[in-house]
């Protein structure tokens, strides 16, 4: 008789504390998609005007820039000066090139090197591994001068050779640095599996490793490519000629020192964004696959 | 099917000596486990003979080759890893494959290889799964399953069952002994639970500190151990240890006083000049409670632990000392309670003062 009496109160109590918790919950839920909702509009904003304003007259980009490209503020005028004036496919393709020969080197380069700190045992790795990582403290624009002078004496100047070299030393410090951490927690026992198996020292790290570290890789190479497509400063010194620019380089012929043909630098800037977002999408498949591939992990 | 012998192996690591030097002969179809507490040296060892460790000295040889600069994988042998160590993005088929497909082998005879390895360890109907489907008892049957498709002389097994829960353990360590039943291969395992190398091993090596401290067979060490690690490693609950003094020795006997008091006689070989400070060791389950008034070991139980079928009674003797008495579950002790001990003089040990233990006059019926 007693058993009912005491758990009926009880079960009283608990009830409006569970309620609050769900409550305090969904506040706490709904704060943080407001910050998130108001971050993503300050971030998509620029980018939002700039598609906005490339599709618009010259007139009415400042008359009224916030203001939809509708019927007579309508001009494509800005498209057809970048298809016309200047060989953008060229700049395009320089810039896509650039990247990602970049970017692949940057992974398998800094793959490899991570791989070689993390599983190898040698006389100097600690050392060698604070050097290939203290990059990331020295810009790499300090050292400009040298880079330009050495790519003279190599005869590489305005070829997009130069810019793969230089964006790949720049891309190394961070990958080295972020793959041989996740290296490190990579299993030895499928190593050691796989050489049991007959497998040499580089069919494991190509066949065993980099499937293993995927998302990984494809996390690194999001946060290099950013730097390397929107880069003005190396493409404006050593490669600035016709043949050899990129589309932020590109871009910089409509901005003349009196005059800047707006139309055109927005519709180049949005055209830019394209290929950007298109690589984006490819790694970032490869990014949540190996997210959810952990997360099922039983 | 093969032999392995290690003889005078050593590893350090610069001046960091890991193993001193291990002797050691496998016959064909042997199985052989190593067993220790962590860091004795076993996994190392293991690693030495798989080649997945360099060896400092000595020579490791399978059916008399001399193997020290072979690859891992041109000894001959599998292993099979605490974490299994399955290719994540390989379904089990692939991972089963794997080994095969690197050799060259034909695809018609890794895909029968396969089969049968499949059909011996039951998982056919996984073939297609990867590694994350699978539950942890079936992901060990996986690694077997990949070490038995490459046919080796040698299995090589360190702490396979360690990460499965104790019922899956269990039964994994049922089917690994109905696989050396079947495939008839020399295995080595390694293992820091005594009660699997209890069960599966012919033979025990026991290592201690990078030193192999015996070498025989589990009921050799059980009755025989060589010294007071092996006395003290092999054997749940741990054997007691008592100090005390040689009173009487005869050719095959000798007569021991305990510090406690009480005297026993116990039936060694070449036992020590009367006077001698010796250890006395006796099992839980070879000693008895009996009556207080006439036992010659007395004293208080301190813990009384009922596990059903037997009853496991801490006695602490009046010089301080705790002797644990296994005794059967009808036993009525209580906790304060005054109680008697008596001890089987026949299966107590005698150790002298380095730990050696001394020879017993006859050898144990099963420990052959």
């Amino acid at each position: 008789m007693s058993a009912p009496e005491t758990s009926t109160p009880s079960a009283a109590r608990v009830q409006p504390s569970i309620a609050r918790a769900r409550t305090g919950r969904i506040a706490t839920s709904t704060a943080i998609h407001t910050v998130l909702f108001g971050y993503t509009i300050i971030a998509l904003f620029p980018v939002v005007l700039v598609l906005l304003n490339s599709f618009k007259t010259k007139r009415a980009i400042f008359g009224d820039p916030l203001g939809l490209p509708f019927g007579k503020t309508f001009s494509a005028i800005g498209y057809l000066d970048v298809l016309h004036k200047g060989d953008f496919a060229t700049y395009f393709t320089n810039s896509f090139v650039v990247t990602v020969v970049a970017l692949f080197l940057i992974v398998l380069l800094g793959a490899a090197a991570a791989h070689a700190l993390a599983e190898y045992r040698f006389p100097g790795n600690g050392f060698l591994g604070v050097y290939l990582i203290i990059g990331i403290m020295v810009p790499i624009r300090l050292g400009t001068v040298a880079i330009l002078q050495m790519m003279v004496q190599l005869h590489l100047v305005n070829t997009l050779t130069a810019l793969i070299l230089v964006y790949t030393a720049q891309g190394l410090p961070v990958a080295v640095f972020i793959l041989t951490e996740f290296m490190r927690t990579l299993s030895r026992d499928i190593k050691d599996s796989a050489r049991i198996d007959g497998l040499s020292e580089y069919r494991i790290f190509f066949e065993v490793v980099l499937p293993l570290i995927r998302p990984v890789l494809a996390t690194v190479a999001v946060f290099s490519m950013i730097p390397i497509w929107n880069d003005l400063w190396f493409p404006l010194i050593l490669a600035p000629g016709e043949g050899t620019r990129t589309v932020t380089l590109g871009v910089q012929q409509f901005i003349g020192q009196y005059t800047v043909n707006w139309n055109a630098v927005l519709a180049a800037l949005t055209l830019a964004i394209v290929p950007v977002l298109v690589l984006y999408a490819f790694f970032s498949r490869q990014l949540i696959r190996g997210i959810t591939s952990g997360a099922v992990k039983g | 099917m093969a032999q392995l012998s290690l003889s005078a192996v050593r590893k350090a690591y610069d001046k960091h000596v890991v193993i001193p030097g291990a002797d050691l002969e496998i016959a064909d179809g042997e199985f052989v486990v190593f067993v220790g507490p962590s860091g004795c040296g076993k996994s190392t060892l293991l690693r030495m003979i798989a080649g997945l460790e360099e060896i400092t000295g000595g020579d490791v040889r399978i059916d008399g080759q001399r193997i020290n600069e072979l690859g891992p994988a041109d000894r001959g042998i599998a292993m099979v890893f605490q974490s299994y160590a399955l290719y994540p993005h390989k379904d089990v088929y692939g991972n089963m494959a794997f080994a095969l497909k690197h050799a060259g082998v034909d695809k018609a005879v890794i895909e029968e290889r396969v089969s049968k390895a499949a059909a011996i360890l039951g998982l056919e109907p996984l073939l297609k799964r990867r590694p994350k489907q699978l539950s942890g008892g079936q992901r060990q049957r996986v690694a077997i399953g990949r070490a038995i498709v490459r046919d080796p002389k040698i299995f090589l097994f360190d702490e396979p069952l360690s990460n499965l829960d104790a019922a899956l353990r269990v039964q994994m360590r049922v089917e690994i002994l109905r696989l050396h039943q079947r495939l008839k291969s020399t295995m080595i395992y390694v293992t820091h639970d005594q009660v699997e190398a209890m069960t599966l091993a012919d033979r025990i090596v026991v290592l201690h500190g990078g030193r192999i401290e015996q070498v025989g067979t589990p009921m050799e060490l059980y009755h025989h151990p060589a010294n007071l690690f092996v006395a003290g490693f092999i054997g749940s609950p741990k054997m007691n240890i008592l100090a005390g003094t040689v009173e009487a020795a005869s050719a095959d006997n000798a007569t021991v006083r305990l510090a406690a008091g009480a005297s026993i006689s116990v039936p060694v070989g070449a036992s020590p000049a009367p006077g001698a400070k010796v250890s006395f060791g006796v099992r839980p389950e070879h000693l008895a409670i009996a009556d207080a008034a006439s036992a010659s070991i007395t004293g208080t139980a301190q813990v009384v632990e009922r596990l059903g079928g037997e009853t496991l009674v801490h006695v602490e003797l009046a010089d301080g000392a705790t002797l644990v008495v296994k005794t059967d579950g009808e036993c009525l002790a209580r906790v304060g309670d005054i109680v008697g001990v008596t001890a089987q003089g026949a299966h107590c040990h005698l150790f002298d003062e380095a730990g050696l233990c001394l020879p017993k006059a006859e050898k144990h019926v099963l420990a052959v």
